[in-house]
């Protein structure tokens, strides 16, 4: 079965999104590479990346892409979200951020990023930026276990990739249960519902990226550029 | 001390003098009330009025904020085009029938209520239109009572009243990461979370009862032993139902209070968060 390169975070560094496409390509049996957002942000200009993500060189692997948080932050101060702007940002960083972010990404790349999905559905796993509730939903490995399978129950997926936090991990559920009493005008019952076995992987950010095989649920966390007999943290 | 909870009145005002006449026979003073004041019922002034003048404590309903800020929720809210077409001629009426007055009071509504570590909403602490059914995933719905930050949560929305308890809760985890530099396999932590007791009290509807049968339901929250009784007030259906259809409004409106069920405008998936 095709084996899964997910990454994040770029943030318009294109030598970090090149060392990744070289990694992959020479080591990884990777077919399919998924982008989960944020290739933007507001420290470098983005046009290269984002160009080269839309116009991919002979050899790269086809990245399909997602929105993440820069990217709604840009978004709505375009103009794309209705009445909101990039207010997230604003209060977070200043008005300065905004004036860079603006800066970094040319208009043109505007109805592309605009087109963008905010998540994917493949197999039984869910491949988003944050979580179903939010783009900025920061899901790490110390998140209450309640939300997190709150999260994963919101989208009924066995697994969920997430970015936002910029950590890679893997958490899986691994039993417990809890006990619902349930009393109405039909009378009262009682219920015993164990925690499914499902996990939420954390998929890194920047040159951090994660290889997953849905076969065999293998997963590998990966530094890009560096030596191969150091990389692979994996476990099935 | 006793304290009464009512949700879902629905411009429905015998059903509303019913109930309030109930609360009072039993000596109740303290109520508060979960929203949608208006939408589908034939009186949302004369609701509306009732409920201002007694003073009661009120969160802001779906229909509520609807009326205010434009019908636009999503297609969740509705199984067919039919049953969203007449629940869009109902808000039309509605919008058209509000004086500027009530329609300030359903605009000054809060989100939520709090009184010490109860929480008071409509659908739930993450929206307006989300239902709490009463056979949700119980993680989910405990989920939602302990994110907000309460141990009992009351609601409405979904016009049936029940009281759930959650309890003897854990999540065992298992949790692998890597260090910041490349150094061999991750080493594996488990961990385990015990979760508190929690209770969903959803307070069922005054003016559009779907549990079956027509009476009006609410409940009393008993607050010396943490007990909770569900009500069920009979009132005059057939006043309401007259009243609905002299209205112009669409007669299924009055066949389902009638019935005290019925289909066309629930939605069934109780995880979905309307994304508006």
């Amino acid at each position: 079965m095709a084996r899964w390169a997910l990454i994040s975070g770029l943030r318009g560094d294109l030598e970090a999104y090149e060392a990744i496409q070289t990694d992959l390509r020479h080591t990884r049996r990777v077919d399919t590479l998924f982008v989960l957002g944020d290739v933007i942000g507001p420290e470098r200009e983005c046009n290269a990346l984002l160009e080269r993500l839309q116009q991919p060189r002979r050899g790269d692997l086809q990245p399909h892409c997602l929105y993440g948080w820069w990217e709604e932050q840009l978004l709505a101060e375009r103009g794309y979200r209705g009445g909101r702007r990039a207010d997230a940002l604003r209060l977070s960083q200043g008005e300065a951020a905004v004036d860079a972010l603006l800066q970094a990404v040319d208009p043109a790349h505007m109805n592309w990023l605009a087109a963008l999905q905010f998540g994917f559905i493949e197999l039984d796993c869910a491949l988003l930026h944050g979580s179903s509730a939010a783009v900025d939903d920061s899901l790490g490995p110390d998140s209450s276990p309640l939300l997190l399978l709150d999260r994963l129950t919101r989208m009924d997926v066995n697994r969920l990739f997430t970015a936002r936090s910029g950590q890679q991990f893997r958490l899986e559920l691994s039993g417990g249960g809890i006990e619902s009493q349930v009393r109405d005008l039909e009378g009262q019952r009682q219920h015993q519902q164990s925690v499914p076995q499902r996990q939420v992987i954390g998929i890194g950010a920047g040159v951090h990226y994660t290889i997953y095989d849905p076969g065999s649920d293998r997963l590998d966390f990966f530094i890009a550029g560096t030596k191969p007999k150091q990389r692979a943290r994996g476990f099935a | 001390m006793a304290h009464a909870v009512i949700s879902c009145l629905h411009a429905n005002l015998a059903a509303l003098e019913a109930v309030l006449a109930d609360i009072d026979q039993q000596g109740i003073d303290t109520i508060t009330c979960l929203g949608d004041l208006v939408g589908y019922g034939p009186q949302p002034n004369e609701v509306v009025n009732l409920v201002r003048e007694r003073q009661i404590p009120t969160c802001q309903g779906c229909w509520d904020e609807d009326i205010i800020e434009g019908l636009n929720a999503c297609d969740c809210s509705y199984p067919s085009q039919l049953a969203e077409r007449r629940g869009q001629l109902a808000h039309q009426w509605t919008a058209d029938q509000l004086s500027e007055e009530n329609r300030a009071f359903l605009a000054s509504l809060p989100m939520s209520l709090w009184r010490d570590r109860q929480l008071f909403v409509h659908g739930s602490p993450n929206s307006q239109h989300e239902y709490l059914l009463p056979d949700m995933d119980a993680f989910a719905a405990l989920e939602r009572v302990e994110s907000a930050g309460a141990e009992t949560l009351f609601c409405g929305h979904t016009h049936r009243p029940y009281v759930r308890e959650l309890r003897d809760g854990s999540i065992r985890v298992r949790v692998r990461q890597t260090p910041g530099e490349p150094a061999g396999v991750a080493e594996a932590e488990d961990r385990e979370l015990r979760l508190p007791l929690r209770r969903i009290i959803n307070a069922g509807s005054v003016g559009e009862p779907r549990h079956g049968n027509t009476h009006a339901t609410y409940v009393i929250h008993h607050e010396d032993t943490n007990a909770v009784e569900i009500r069920e007030v009979p009132y005059d259906v057939e006043r309401t139902c007259r009243a609905i259809v002299d209205a112009g409004l669409p007669p299924i409106f009055a066949w389902r209070l009638r019935h005290g069920f019925e289909y066309a405008e629930r939605a069934d998936d109780a995880s979905h968060v309307c994304e508006r």
